[in-house]
């Protein structure tokens, strides 16, 4: 493999403490060196700003429910198409690209590693999958198991409590599907939706039929996951998103938590005040300062931006109230012991009230925030909108003009409930955008190798043009290096290498076979011994990351 | 030779993973029973010994040269089809979207049929997963579909019959074998069926209709569907397909989503093949567009019904379930006389693997309990890229 060394180029790599240095980084074997021979290529980036690839720790992008919001929105996709070029496939882009075209436009913004946040386990074949037609990636996917009935049953066993089978079993799964990590989405809520259209209001409501609540789920699971040391905590979207006044269950279920690792999801869909039938008002500020008092929580944004987007989600009743606003489409799908699923197409209008709220309240978390290694960069693609705003979105943290002329085109009743008015006038430097894009997802996500440019790092680099308009300049890199291979050059796809999948392992008892045998026979439609994915095809190229047991 | 099992069955699109085959005296059994699983197994386990690995023109050749010959028909075609797919896995639906990309052709995942326009577009839908329908549904109704013959397990594993108080409704004018199980039998012309589905919407909404005789039986199943707090409809070809098909599949939608508002109400889709929910599943997260796909643009268009491809020139069918005239057939069953290029493949969940969708998207890995020498599909279509590339 080729050896490179990015000659000159300012180089923001916040883990190891370097902050706009100019200095040599030099790439061989797929890895940062501290030296290579007179023979490397070199690439002159003076003038232009080097950082760690991208890294981004909640995106939707593969998988069953990715694949019916494609199938749903035909019109949405015929508007760009991508062409087929030497050794790139053809595809769609838009809010929810064709897989190929997913990993293409990823790497040409930047970005190395992604993580699917929402996979049912039993659709992990069709996962694995699209993952494998996902190209230029690294990529990591999350499993859902906050409303899994048989993870149920062992909770009510162990009354609440972490058992060893709990957490025997979480690892069986993440073996079983080759997953990366666990998320929970509305934990108990869901089971009830399937059941008759229900849900949970607080984390003290009983899951009809088991007799556990959303506090024992969040409790034993978080636990579990902790206790296992699995690279990346439990990954929480709570209950009760987008209803006004959910701001008290988002920390109800961080206290819940605590003295635990735990990642919360979209926190922006998580911050309202207010009354659950009335208009929703900003509580961002309650919520960065419990995050400043609580280091162990770390959050993404979930931003939304003006403009169209795809909702997406496990949260299947949360689908139904956006359908009973008036959506012209609208799928549910169920799966059968484990988790739900709506997609609605929609639409954030800078006029509307409650839109320019969420606006300014993603906005809010990332201003407020005192420590940028706890709130990432995120917009819950393409539930907020698709990842392809990020650029736009890290002008509006860069350029406090920028932001201010965005605010008073936004609805100014909102945003005066925001602290946005405040003389909030932060402004992200390059450091800071360097945290919440890469340093911090990846040590967050317990990737050691990502996320940095020290020795022994990844090489996954991007340089960027060093423009007054960030949002120019994050939207077309010079150069994209993955793996050590430039992939990126000119702002053109120049190489199309598969990336890896990323999967987590921790050892667990093999007899918990016998505790999940009888209740698999009970409950799915797919045999017990036909559930793992044992097929290499779809496992590999993988990278495995241990978990470490403290 | 040996009873295996359990192991996965692709007879159908319910890939039922719980089947033991007994193949012993040239005769196939399954437990638990199934005669079109059985006879499914048995045209792929008691294949004539001897078959030509490929054949031009209906005589033997070797896959090198029938892959030469196939590369040339390609290359020089003016407008390429791919279709077939009955029997394809996801890994050959992958290789097989590759090769259409490649050569700017037309893929085709809905069994070569210009079915109407799905209607899932248009509104959305609510379905469900099989196990979701069997746990909880109380009333089933089955539209126009005959799962008895088609999906023989279909009831079974709904948990039809099996004890729990649920209710059989089936809507069919004939007498097939799935209306002799039902508890309550509606019958009308298919040509009633729109006004049937809007009726009972109309109905669902408190409107008052006058829809003759069909009033009092549609009034009676709207009362049975409220009654419970979980309903699944099951429905297929004999709803969608012909004229008129996709505002029928629109109205069923329609009348799922309002019932949707006052308990749980799902659907289930009958595909018309084993394969065809894998090959539509690959094709829309390759190209973004689930159906028919026309690549000859350089980039993926949808293909709509009313645009008919009478200039389609070189046709190449992967793993159809019937022996239909192409240029170029891949296929685990012998070619029929109107094929030129033929290439045996293995048949997936005998002697070959993969994985494979069910028909509520339930991805499954079928096993090669009798592992032997053909290719996959996949495989063949990636030499056939390969050998068009070069
Ligand atoms: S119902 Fe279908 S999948 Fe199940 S055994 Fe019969 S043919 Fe095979
Ligand atoms: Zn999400």
């Amino acid at each position: 493999m080729t050896a490179i060394r990015i000659s000159g180029g300012r180089v923001h790599d916040p883990a190891n403490n370097v902050d706009g240095e100019i200095r040599d980084l030099c790439l061989q074997d797929g890895k940062v060196v501290s030296e290579v021979g007179p023979d490397a290529r070199r690439i002159d980036a003076r003038g232009m700003v080097v950082m760690a690839g991208g890294v981004d720790i909640h995106a939707h992008i593969a998988g069953p429910k990715v694949n019916a919001a494609r199938k749903l929105s035909p019109d949405e996709r015929r508007d760009h198409p991508v062409n087929r070029s030497e050794g790139l496939r053809s595809g769609t882009g838009g809010l929810v690209p064709s897989t190929f075209t997913t990993g293409y436009r990823y790497s040409l913004l930047g970005y190395t590693t992604v993580v699917e946040a929402a996979a049912p386990p039993l659709a992990a074949r069709h996962v694995l999958s699209e993952l494998r037609d996902t190209p230029m990636i690294d990529k990591a996917f999350l499993i859902l198991m906050g409303n899994n009935q048989v993870l149920f049953k062992l909770i009510r066993q162990s009354g609440g409590a972490v058992s060893s089978q709990l957490r025997d079993a979480i690892a069986w799964w993440l073996e079983a599907t080759g997953g990366y990590g666990v998320k929970l989405v509305n934990p108990g809520g869901i089971e009830l939706w399937k059941q008759e259209n229900g849900n949970v209001t607080s984390l003290d409501d009983e899951v009809t039929g088991f007799e556990v609540t959303p506090r024992q789920i969040l409790d034993a699971i978080a636990g579990a996951v902790d206790e296992l040391g699995l690279p990346h905590p439990v990954h929480i979207h709570a209950n009760n998103l987008g209803v006004p006044g959910n701001a008290d269950t988002t920390l109800e279920t961080m206290r819940t938590v605590s003295g635990r690792q735990a990642h919360f999801a979209h926190l922006q869909f998580h911050s309202y005040g207010g009354k659950p039938e009335g208009l929703p008002r900003s509580r961002a500020s309650d919520l960065i300062e419990y995050l400043a008092a609580h280091p162990e929580i770390t959050a993404d944004v979930g931003q939304v931006m003006f403009g169209p987007a795809v909702t997406m989600t496990a949260d299947g009743p949360v689908s139904a109230v956006l359908r009973d606003l008036g959506a012209d489409k609208w799928i549910n799908h169920d799966t059968e012991v484990e988790t739900g699923c709506g997609i609605v197409p929609y639409r954030y209008r800078s006029g509307n009230y409650v839109h320019a709220l969420q606006w300014g309240i993603g906005l809010e978390l990332f201003l407020l925030g005192q420590n940028p290694w706890q709130v990432m960069l995120s917009t819950d693609h393409p539930n907020g909108g698709s990842f392809l705003s990020y650029p736009k979105l890290i002008r509006l943290l860069m350029d406090r003009a920028f932001r201010e002329d965005q605010m008073a085109r936004a609805n100014q009743r909102a945003i005066q409930r925001t602290a946005l008015t405040d003389g909030l006038d932060r402004e992200y430097t390059l450091n800071e955008i360097a945290i919440i894009t890469r340093a911090g997802p990846a040590r967050r996500l317990g990737l050691r190798e990502k996320g940095h440019l020290g020795i022994g790092a990844d090489a996954d680099v991007t340089i960027y043009h060093d423009r007054a308009d960030r949002e120019e300049m994050f939207a077309t890199p010079r150069y994209v290096i993955k793996a050590g291979e430039v992939v990126v050059e000119e702002g053109e796809l120049r190489r199309s290498p598969d990336g890896l999948l990323l999967s987590s392992r921790a050892g667990f008892d093999p007899e918990v076979s016998r505790v999940l045998e009888p209740l698999f026979g009970e409950r799915y439609t797919v045999a017990f011994e036909h559930y793992p994915v044992r097929e290499a095809a779809l496992r590999e190229p993988a990278q495995v990351v241990e978990a470490q047991r403290s | 030779m040996p009873e295996f099992g359990p192991i996965t069955c692709a007879g159908c699109g319910l890939l039922c993973d719980d089947v033991l085959v007994d193949a012993a005296d040239d005769a196939v059994r399954l437990t638990p029973d199934c005669d079109l699983g059985a006879q499914w197994f048995s045209e792929r386990l008691l294949r004539p010994a001897g078959a030509p690995s490929a054949t031009i023109d209906g005589k033997p050749v070797d896959v090198g040269s029938a892959l030469t010959r196939a590369a040339e028909l390609l290359r020089g075609a003016r407008r390429p089809l791919l279709h077939g797919f009955e029997h394809a896995t996801v890994e050959d639906a992958r290789a097989a979207v590759a090769l259409a990309d490649r050569l700017g052709a037309v893929i085709a995942t809905d069994d070569g049929e210009w079915a109407g326009a799905p209607a899932v577009p248009l509104r959305g839908a609510s379905t469900a997963t099989l196990g979701e329908i069997r746990d909880r549904a109380r009333v089933v109704v089955i539209w126009r579909e005959d799962p008895e013959s088609t999906h023989p397990r279909l009831l079974e594993r709904l948990g039809i019959g099996g004890g729990v108080e649920r209710t059989l409704v089936v809507v069919d004018d004939s007498d097939t074998a799935t209306a002799g199980r039902a508890e309550v039998r509606l019958g009308w012309p298919p040509g009633r069926d729109l006004e049937a589905l809007t009726t009972l919407h109309a109905l669902q909404r408190g409107l008052t209709v006058r829809a003759g005789e069909l009033e009092l039986p549609l009034s009676g199943l709207l009362k049975r569907l409220r009654a419970v707090p979980h309903v699944a409809f099951v429905y297929g070809a004999g709803l969608t397909a012909g004229a008129g098909g996709q505002r029928r599949a629109l109205a069923l939608h329609e009348l799922v989503r309002a019932l949707c508002h006052e308990r749980h109400a799902v659907t289930l889709e009958l595909p018309g093949a084993p394969g065809t929910r894998s090959a539509d599943d690959v094709l829309a997260w390759q190209s973004g567009y689930g159906g028919n796909v026309d690549f000859a643009s350089g980039h993926p268009e949808l293909v709509t019904a009313t645009q008919p491809l009478d200039d389609v020139d070189v046709t190449l069918l992967v793993e159809p379930g019937s022996a239909g005239a192409a240029e170029i057939a891949l296929g685990s069953l012998a070619a029929g006389p109107g094929v030129e290029v033929w290439i045996r493949t293995a048949a997936a969940g005998v002697d070959g693997g993969g994985t494979a969708h069910r028909l509520d998207g339930v991805p499954l890995a079928l096993q090669a309990p009798l592992p032997g020498e053909a290719p996959s599909a996949a495989a063949v279509l990636t030499r056939l890229l390969a050998e068009v590339e070069r």
